[in-house]
């Protein structure tokens, strides 16, 4: 154990919000000591894990995800949970910068004491964005959050690796069925245990009834991701901060009834199982990559490869093949 | 005598040779200059341009208004010289205005402060820094009265630069009027009342934006049945050039926002002439001089063609007035003596494109707020354009050039197609909330950030003829506590002293009509006022119903470095920042802040998207943040660095607190620094309370990040 993360230990327990976002920041290091500090800091947190409710938002860019997350989330504290926001956001490719607005779109719940939000780059995480929010998750819940949320980017591959690491899954939807059905992938919405159509207010109030009773069809074609749990649709403004109250009395059924069959427990262990996969995974890739033998003869390699010189699987073979017989 | 060319007279075919010959070999088109707007300058413009533009004559005072909206314009009436002020106290603006009165300036227009713009009295405890700060501190009927004490409002014109609040201030001062013995019918002046812009930039709004349009929509019908001299609302592009805008944005934007105004008077069953003869505009006017009077001209004349669909019986529904002002943003803090020039040249634009009344910026601004010297040169400004340039005697001395005519007609054109995109998105509501013209107008300053950082853009005395010793310039302070000591105890007097029931039963009527969506609420505000509601009690009453609105912040990026033509420069920063993150374990993080009620983000916007191009990773904080606020934010995001901007004048009180919450979190890794309009004697009184830098306007952004970078090296090895 560092000693230096053992006063961290001790606050972070205590819900010190400087600790809690110091230790995120090792596990987001991409500098191999402060990183190991991190893992070690977060094996001792372990024990206090586990007993939030993880919950995952996604939908299409425009649908309104912070601000359904702002009016959820002061509804939540009004009832006395404390919450902690997780969203990563895209650093740019070329500049490796980015720009982080969420708590703008969240304003709020960024000013209220009960609320912890942190906005991540995506880029230059050992491990990959998968690793580092359900790492930053397990801190939270250590800290004394209870309700986590993870708010995805917009539609893509990052719902499946969110799912696997929420208990429940929330679809944001709009009020303009038709188009809307066309946009999401079959996988996403089977992925779903709540669909919440978002912006049901003003003009589009009726629209959204309509798409509700849609979406109603559309998923009694689909097979649930859940065996003791049939997703549900429901309608919401977060604008004018109205259906929080069916949404999380449906979120408390869902725990429930998934408590109730052991689905709960069950999906919590298998997602530990792939965690740890990931894990062993990463880490021997990072201990491949950083190898000075591997190392050294990557660049070349790689030239070679893109100029046609070399075919990928003989470059393949080649470090394979050094990795297999490199000095211990 | 025949103006007609003699067989032997020069063609366009010599001059493209002797040009040539000029140019050693070049075409005479490689001088061609592409301006901000994309718009192409050739270096002569001949009657065949005419020609090609079909170009007919107009005269001044009929349709299309392009030459003006009134037949003899200056030579009948000079424009009026209206300067814009108001600090701290009710009083001192009081003395200020009629001192300026008797030194020749014919209209007052006011300025208020950050916390009566977005509705709270100055005892609330957001707006600690902001009382008396960019503006006079109104709370009450009370302070309006002292504000306009000995001056007649039945014979002096006032306008008012107010949106947010725009309903307990309009109430104040009809109230005030009123308590004078002066009549609704009998006043004078202008409310500003374009919320929509808010939206687009400053962001001084208070309520979302369909609310907000219905109180300009309360605004216009009440002013339009009792105010007949009253303009009801008046549409700034002014706002939007200063956000970055071109001409182009400018002229597109604000007048689909005049548009969208039109429609809200109309959907209420108004006659288009019962209302549209009481809008006004207001337009920026910066140094490209050309284009500034060109872009008068083609407002007028596009304006005319929206308001034709709409088919008035009076000309002057369809006719455009304007107020102007010089660029505040083109000031610059380096060298301001260098800006009593650049005003002038701006004024004689504004005057040359034929504006109804004019402020001309005092040569200190960019450093604070005008002294009365810096105000006596601003307003000498106009005098002498009137009284000893000649200006006034000929109507729009412009018309008929070839070149002038071109580039009306280029900017009537470009406009057109941007008002187009607005309308199809279904005007400019929908537009505003579709986050198109923000960005549009954002990613247009950080273009020209780039090429101004670059030289490309020159300013004299900022990245061109640097002065070697900058002399100091005296600045106005505002003691801001005391300012706010004393309208608390103003505020305290008024509540003890009025009938509260009275005052409870106005504001509950004003809380139902807001909810009905029945009832005229300027009205309502009037009662409320005349009872001595307060301003901030007034907001609140309709803050119940509607809540108070944060507008979705979108950034752009990429914008910034690649407009920056020296991608050397660029990448050396890059590399840096790639050093720092090699070593300290990830990108360099700053969080960019706004504090108090100074919505004015066009800088935070530069820098963050600037920053996030070299490589930092960049948070931004939402605005209108208390110090309290940024230090839990910065903890929680844990960024290195803290980047304050600040335009408004509330540093010093803001940035003393926030680092007093720093120190008192034990939060003193993070690194602050700051930017914006800062004079340079509060420099000594920042760096001591721990401010590692602060940029003044023109710090080339690349340079910037440099001296972040280091501060934050520097701050991590002291603590």
């Amino acid at each position: 154990m560092n000693p230096k993360s053992s006063p961290l230990l001790e606050e972070i327990l205590q819900g010190k919000r400087r600790a809690i976002a110091k230790a995120i920041t090792l596990l987001e290091s991409s500098n191999p000591k402060s990183f190991d500090n991190g893992q070690e800091l977060l094996e001792s947190l372990l024990p206090h894990t586990g007993k939030a409710m993880r919950i995952g938002i996604t939908g299409v860019p425009g649908v309104g995800k912070s601000t359904f997350i702002e009016a959820f989330g002061l509804f939540l504290i009004e009832q006395g949970h404390r919450v902690a926001v997780l969203a990563v956001d895209p650093s740019s490719p070329i500049t490796g910068g980015s720009i982080m607005g969420d708590k703008t779109r969240m304003k709020e719940l960024s000013q209220h004491p009960d609320a912890f939000i942190r906005p991540s780059p995506s880029s230059g995480v050992l491990g990959g964005v998968a690793r580092k929010t359900r790492e930053t998750m397990l801190i939270c819940e250590a800290a004394g959050y209870d309700i986590i949320f993870v708010e995805t980017v917009g539609v893509g591959q990052s719902e499946t690796m969110v799912a696997s690491m929420v208990d429940l899954f929330l679809l944001l939807m709009l009020p303009n069925a038709g188009d809307e059905l066309q946009g999401i992938k079959k996988g996403v919405l089977e992925l779903a245990d709540l669909v919440v159509v978002n912006k049901s207010d003003g003009v589009q109030e009726s629209q959204a009834v309509t798409t509700q009773s849609e979406f109603r069809k559309a998923l009694q074609l689909l097979s649930s991701s859940k065996s003791s749990w049939s997703p549900q649709i429901l309608l919401s403004s977060a604008l004018e901060k109205r259906g929080m109250d069916q949404i999380w009395e449906a979120a408390i059924k869902f725990r429930e009834a998934l408590q109730n069959s052991g689905e709960w427990e069950q999906l919590r262990r298998s997602q530990s199982e792939k965690w740890m996969w990931t894990l062993v995974e990463d880490g021997l890739l990072t201990n491949f990559r950083n190898h000075p033998d591997i190392k050294n003869s990557i660049p070349e390699l790689e030239q070679s490869v893109a100029s046609g010189k070399t075919m990928p699987t003989t470059a393949a073979r080649q470090l394979l093949d050094s990795w297999q017989s490199r000095k211990k | 005598m025949s103006h007609s060319k003699s067989p032997s007279s020069p063609t366009l075919k010599d001059w493209e040779k002797l040009a040539s010959a000029e140019l050693q070999g070049d075409p005479g088109s490689s001088v061609n200059w592409k301006t901000l707007e994309d718009i192409e300058i050739k270096p002569l413009y001949t009657s065949e341009d005419l020609e090609k533009l079909g170009y007919s004559e107009t005269l001044p005072g009929f349709s299309p208004f392009t030459r003006g909206p009134r037949a003899t314009m200056y030579s009948g009436k000079p424009w009026t010289i209206r300067q814009y002020a108001g600090f701290s106290t009710a009083e001192e603006s009081n003395k200020f205005y009629r001192e300026n009165l008797s030194a020749g300036q014919k209209g007052l227009s006011v300025a208020f402060d950050l916390a009566t713009h977005r509705g709270y009295d100055s005892d609330h405890q957001r707006v600690l820094g902001d009382v008396g700060k960019a503006g006079v501190a109104i709370d009450s009927v009370e302070d309006m009265k002292i504000l306009f004490d000995q001056i007649p409002l039945d014979q002096m014109s006032v306008s008012m630069t107010m949106n947010g609040a725009v309903l307990p201030v309009l109430a104040a001062f009809v109230v005030a009027a009123e308590e004078q013995g002066v009549k609704q019918e009998q006043l004078s002046g202008t409310i500003q009342n374009d919320v929509l812009k808010e939206f687009l930039v400053r962001n001084t709004y208070i309520y979302p934006p369909s609310p907000s349009i219905r109180i300009s929509g309360d605004v216009i019908e009440y002013v339009s049945l009792n105010m007949p001299r009253f303009n009801s609302v008046s549409i700034s592009g002014y706002h939007l050039q200063e956000a970055g805008a071109t001409a182009v944005q400018e002229l597109a934007f604000s007048l689909g926002n005049g548009l969208e105004y039109v429609r809200t008077a109309l959907d209420r069953g108004m006659n288009i002439d019962s209302f549209a003869p009481r809008m006004s505009f207001f337009f920026g006017i910066g140094m490209n001089f050309f284009m500034e009077i060109a872009k008068l001209r083609a407002a007028r004349f596009l304006w005319n063609k929206l308001i034709q669909q709409f088919n008035p019986e009076k000309s002057e529904s369809a006719m455009l007035r304007t107020h102007c002002q010089t660029s505040g943003w083109s000031l610059t803090e380096q060298d301001p003596f260098n800006n009593i020039v650049r005003t002038t040249i701006e004024a004689l634009a504004a005057t040359l494109g034929g504006t109804q009344s004019l402020h001309t910026n005092a040569f200190d601004e960019a450093l604070g707020l005008p002294t009365e010297t810096s105000a006596r040169v601003a307003r000498n400004t106009q005098l002498i354009l009137q009284e000893e340039a000649g200006i006034p005697h000929v109507v729009d001395p412009f018309g008929g050039s070839y070149f002038m005519e071109s580039l009306t007609e280029s900017l009537i054109q470009e406009s057109t197609k941007l008002l187009n995109q607005v309308e199809s998105l279904g005007g400019m509501t929908k537009a505003v909330e579709s986050g198109m013209p923000k960005q549009q107008i954002e990613a247009a300053s950080a273009r020209r950030q780039a090429m101004i950082d670059q030289g490309e853009e020159v300013i004299v005395g900022i990245n061109k003829y640097q002065a070697e010793n900058d002399e100091p310039v005296e600045v106005r302070e505002i003691d801001n506590s005391a300012v706010r000591d004393a309208q608390i105890k103003r505020l305290e007097k008024i509540r003890n002293s009025r009938d509260q029931q009275k005052v409870d039963s106005a504001l509950n009527a004003i809380t139902a009509a807001a909810e009905s969506a029945k009832g005229n609420l300027l009205a309502l505000t009037i009662e409320a006022i005349r009872a001595r509601a307060t301003v901030g009690e007034v907001s609140a009453a309709m803050e119940k119903v509607w809540g108070r609105y944060n507008a979705p912040i979108q950034s752009i990026s990429g914008v910034y470095a690649g407009a920056f033509p020296d991608q050397h420069k660029i990448s050396a920063v890059r590399d840096e920042v790639k050093a720092f993150a090699r070593n300290a374990g990830r990108r360099p993080r700053i969080m960019v802040a706004k504090m108090g009620q100074d919505g004015h983000d066009r800088g935070a916007k530069v820098i963050a998207t600037a920053f996030a191009d070299m490589g930092f990773d960049v948070d931004i904080a939402p605005l209108f943040q208390t110090p309290e606020e940024v230090v839990k934010q910065s903890i929680e995001n844990d960024v290195h660095v803290i980047g304050i901007s600040s335009q408004a004048a509330g540093h010093k009180t803001l940035i003393e607190q926030l680092m007093k919450v720093l120190r008192q979190e034990n939060s003193e890794d993070i690194a602050v620094v700051a930017g914006g309009v800062i004079p340079p004697q509060d420099y000594d009184f920042l760096k001591k309370l721990g401010v590692a830098c602060i940029f003044g306007p023109g710090t080339p952004i690349p340079e910037a990040a440099q001296e972040v970078l280091s501060a934050v090296v520097n701050n991590s090895q002291n603590h």
